[in-house]
């Protein structure tokens, strides 16, 4: 009779933010309150629409493999690779059409349905075939994830590009290190947003069905607590590894598509390049555990965002340039966000942020860091001031620090 | 002397909470100096609580602490081990990464005159301790290849290497056979000569009764007395423990042994030359339906071994042949194991056990996640719905259904696991010490279980660090010495001595 529980109650149960998440919600909506007001051309609040496919269609690239490095971390491993991936998805797909329509691609022609679909299905492919090379590379020969993945992080890239390069000096005039990609079907999916918003949010819906409702999440999960006990409880870890694995490589795979589409060209020199880490970066933020057995897909989704609208305040608030600063920023939103996670707790048992000899060589490097950054963005004259500021305040700090630990130990010990 | 300088502990009206329950309530608690101090109680009583709160471990909501008349805070374990406090933890806390020496001097290494490690004295030094206690442990060796038995060995030694006035031993024979036991046991004596307080958690009354001077017992958080040993007996000890007296009723009385379910044949397996696994020799024998049979056995005597090639969980190879219920089979995983109605508890609860990132439920359920699935999804409701049962069962302690595994006391961590593996509802049941650190009356729950699962027409294998468990539990006995099986006796025949001649056979 109850064959349909009340879904979507009990999702909205499921789905029900954690502390980190609400702190991420507020942040996001800080952020961008914030920029709205301080960017001299508030740009959110004239065009609003504008700038919000812009973020929409960031984050949705961005979270779509964010999703898939939040699967390997859960499961205790990590995926430096989908960056190169990304390229080699764009590149395969974009070479798959060259050689089944030469001409038409050449000539910035339709290349048909069923060739797009053939060089889709080619990339996602990839995607499984590289999937597997990382497992097989943990699994049999023992490398631990780090070494295998960063073998593919430099190893896939230059791949991508040499298959770039020689499958064009044989399909096409001349050799060359970018395909152009004309076809109308990714045409459709740069000029509405929506599609890749939606492909996103689906993929999203599956993930946490899958984590949070299956076996197979559950023993993701478990593979990433503890992988002896695992094992001993009968769990085949090597499968579930490889599923880790080739989800992580197939969103990348999938990403990789929306780029080529997005900038209708395949360039393995640079596409995704470091982009591997603003995906560790989402999932980390969004509290996923780099120990492993840890994280949610919301969260994720969460952190993705989260990190585009704080790339996107700053090229607002900058205006020229501001792409400069985007590993800054995620440098600085990562720590932040993780401190935060971490509550006070997370500190020292004394609670201190500067303690020691430590705490004193600290102080000159936040101070100069603070510093030069004002310089860089607003000149020399603030830089100066918001450096010595940032000093003076942080030497304040210390003093305080160790006045209250001195009481402290004081009171401890006179009791 | 005045009276002060001979308190060496004073804990007055000592109270932590944790989110949902109370661990400590207002527990006062004096040490004498020199004194062997035991604290008895259930899983869960609160002794693990207040020992941390001794060694800096965790901080008290409410109370004080006095260490030689002085009062003091303690922030940190370095607090406590300036102090003079050390502890060996019944969790163990070993870097797995580093040898047995790095170890035992984590922290305090010694160096050279140019501050480079001086790891010729560290591994000296270490040796002079494991030689203390009479381990067969080289320092060089990695802490990862080392059993739990021999990883709680180390502890001890690390514990000594402080030279701490007051040493804390929480739980340190829960996986240590009756010869470690003995060591540990003079080692104790030698340091009582030499001034130290011991402050020493046991669930295993007679050790209690051998070692201690006076003994604590707390019930719920609470304190319930304090007595000299000479004015009690274990019997009230235990009675105090659980609030109603157990009775020391014989186990496995009626036996109906039915067909033969597992029978080993001449097993044999060849030691990796990398780790220190035990070589097997021509282990035989067979287990009937309905039947406990003891395997015992030194540290190191190939117990586990044994139970793992069984189990398809073995990293070496093996011959020989075994068969379950008349077919010879061969695991090359648990999960064939597990199929085929043949499952394990392993030893070592931390390390090959429990998921410490998911919950009470989600532990116990994880090999029977598929009995949980309704329209194609797992559900949280079913799930809770099968764990109830054996939760009941055996009477897990726990603050709620979803509370994280890490909340439990260790016993009742151990009976999680092992409802984990009753839920499979298996033939032949695999126990490598699965009481190990289980109080006396969760004891007394799980040894009727066994009973009841042989009634039922089960195959139990079970290996315990405690003689008079096996004793108590099984119908046959073998007894192992350096993976060959020297002796067997049926459950008439056995006693404690006859099994140590045997077991020292070499
Ligand atoms: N870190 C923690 N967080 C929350 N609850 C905890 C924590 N540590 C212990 N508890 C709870 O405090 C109570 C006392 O636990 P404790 O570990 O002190 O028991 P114990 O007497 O040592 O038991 P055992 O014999 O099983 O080791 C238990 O109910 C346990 O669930
Ligand atoms: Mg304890």
């Amino acid at each position: 009779m109850k064959l349909w529980s009340p879904f979507p109650l009990v999702a909205l149960r499921r789905w029900w933010p954690s502390q980190n998440e609400w702190s991420l919600l507020v942040a996001i909506v800080l952020a961008i309150v914030l920029t709205a007001l301080v960017d001299s051309n508030h740009t959110y609040f004239f065009r609003p629409f504008e700038s919000l496919r812009d973020i929409a269609r960031n984050s949705a690239m961005l979270g779509i493999f964010s999703l898939g490095a939040a699967v390997v971390i859960i499961a205790g491993g990590i995926d430096l690779s989908s960056g190169s991936m990304i390229a080699l998805s764009g590149t395969v797909c974009s070479v798959t059409m060259l050689a089944l329509a030469p001409t038409e691609m050449m000539a910035f022609k339709p290349v048909g349905s069923v060739v797009v679909l053939i060089a889709v299905l080619a990339s996602l492919l990839t995607g499984f075939f590289v999937g597997t090379l990382h497992t097989w590379l943990i699994t049999v020969v023992r490398l631990p994830p780090f070494i295998a993945t960063l073998a593919t992080l430099v190893g896939l890239r230059s791949f991508a590009r040499a298959l770039c390069e020689s499958s064009t000096a044989v399909l096409t005039p001349t050799k060359s290190a970018l395909i152009n990609v004309a076809d109308p079907a990714f045409k459709v999916v740069r000029d509405n947003v929506w599609f890749s918003v939606v492909t996103f949010l689906v993929l999203a819906f599956f993930t946490w069905l899958m984590l949070s409702r299956t076996v197979l999440g559950r023993h993701l999960k478990a593979l990433g607590g503890n992988e002896q006990a695992a094992r001993l409880a009968g769990i085949h870890t090597e499968n579930v590894k490889w599923f880790a694995y080739c989800f992580g490589a197939m969103t990348a795979a999938l990403a990789g598509l929306f780029y080529i589409a997005n900038e209708s060209v395949a360039a393995p020199v640079n596409q995704g390049r470091g982009h591997e880490l603003n995906a560790i970066a989402a999932a980390v933020v969004g509290g996923c555990s780099l120990s492993g057995g840890v994280g949610t897909v919301q969260g994720t989704v969460l952190g993705a965002f989260f990190l585009r609208v704080v790339i996107d305040a700053v090229s607002k608030i900058i205006k020229t340039g501001a792409d400069v600063y985007e590993g800054l920023i995620v440098g600085v939103v990562v720590v932040l966000a993780v401190t935060f996670a971490q509550g006070v707790n997370g500190l020292r048992h004394d609670r201190r942020i500067l303690p020691g000899s430590l705490g004193l060589c600290t102080i000159p490097v936040l101070a100069l860091l603070a510093g030069s950054l004002a310089s860089m963005t607003t000149g020399a004259a603030s830089g100066v001031a918001a450096g010595f500021t940032a000093f003076i305040a942080l030497v304040a700090l210390r003093i305080w620090e160790n006045r209250s630990h001195d009481k402290k130990a004081q009171v401890s010990n006179s009791q | 002397m005045n009276k002060q300088a001979e308190v060496a502990v004073a804990m007055r009206g000592i109270t932590k909470q944790f989110p949902g329950v109370v661990a400590l309530d207002d527990v006062t608690l004096q040490v004498r100096r020199g004194e062997v101090h035991a604290i008895c109680g259930e899983n869960g009583a609160g002794k693990s609580t207040l020992m941390k709160i001794l060694s800096g471990v965790h901080q008290p909501d409410a109370g004080e602490l006095e260490i030689a008349g002085q009062s003091v805070q303690f922030h940190s374990t370095r607090d406590a081990e300036n102090a003079g406090v050390a502890i060996i933890h019944q969790e163990l806390e070993l870097v797995e990464e580093l040898t047995v020496a790095a170890n035992i001097f984590l922290g305090r290494e010694p160096r050279t005159r140019f501050g480079f490690l001086n790891d010729a004295i560290a591994k000296r030094k270490a040796q002079e301790l494991l030689g203390l206690l009479d381990a067969s442990i080289s320092p060089e060796e990695m802490t990862s290849g080392l059993r739990v038995g021999d990883q709680q060995l180390v502890e001890i030694a690390k514990a000594l290497s402080l030279q701490a006035s007051i040493i804390v031993m929480d739980e340190p024979t829960s996986a240590l056979t009756d010869a470690e036991t003995e060591r540990l046991e003079r080692t104790i004596a030698t340091l009582r000569l030499q001034g130290c307080t011991i402050l020493y958690i046991s669930h295993k009354m007679d050790e209690v009764f051998r070692l201690a001077d006076r003994i604590t017992i707390l019930r719920d958080g609470r304190h319930v007395c304090t007595v000299n040993k000479t004015e009690t007996t274990a019997s009230e000890v235990t009675g105090w423990m659980v609030g109603r007296e157990i009775s020391e009723h014989r186990f496995r009385s009626q036996q109906t042994v039915g067909k033969c379910l597992l029978e080993v044949k001449d097993l044999c397996v060849a030691s990796q030359d990398s780790s220190q696994s035990v070589q097997l020799h021509n282990v035989s024998f067979r287990v009937h339906a309905g039947e406990v049979l003891g395997i015992a056995g030194l540290m190191g005597a190939g117990r586990t071994e044994v139970l793992e090639a069984i189990f398809g969980a073995s990293n070496s190879q093996w011959q020989g042949t075994i068969s379950l219920g008349g077919q010879a089979v061969s695991f090359a995983h648990p999960s064939d194991a597990c199929k085929a109605g043949l499952v394990m508890v392993p030893e070592d609860r931390k390390r090959l056990g429990i998921f410490l990132n998911l919950n009470v439920t989600e532990n116990i359920s994880i090999c029977s996640l598929f009995h949980a699935i309704r329209n194609g999804l797992l559900s949280k409701k079913a799930e809770e719905g099968i764990v109830a049962k054996p939760m009941n069962q055996i009477g897990i302690k726990t603050p709620s259904l979803t509370a994280s595994i890490s909340e439990l006391s260790g016993g009742n961590q151990q009976k999680c696991i092992i409802s984990r593996w009753l839920l499979t509802k298996p033939h032949v049941l695999l126990l490598d010490d699965p009481t190990r650190g289980i109080d006396v009356g969760a004891k007394a729950e799980l040894y009727e279980l066994i009973d009841t699962l042989c009634q039922s027409g089960l195959a139990v294998v079970l290996t315990s660090s405690e003689l008079p468990e096996l004793l108590t539990l099984s119908d046959r006995i073998i007894v192992m010495a350096e993976g060959r099986v020297t002796a067997e006796f049926s459950r008439d025949e056995a006693n404690e001595k006859k099994i140590m001649t045997a077991a020292t056979l070499a």
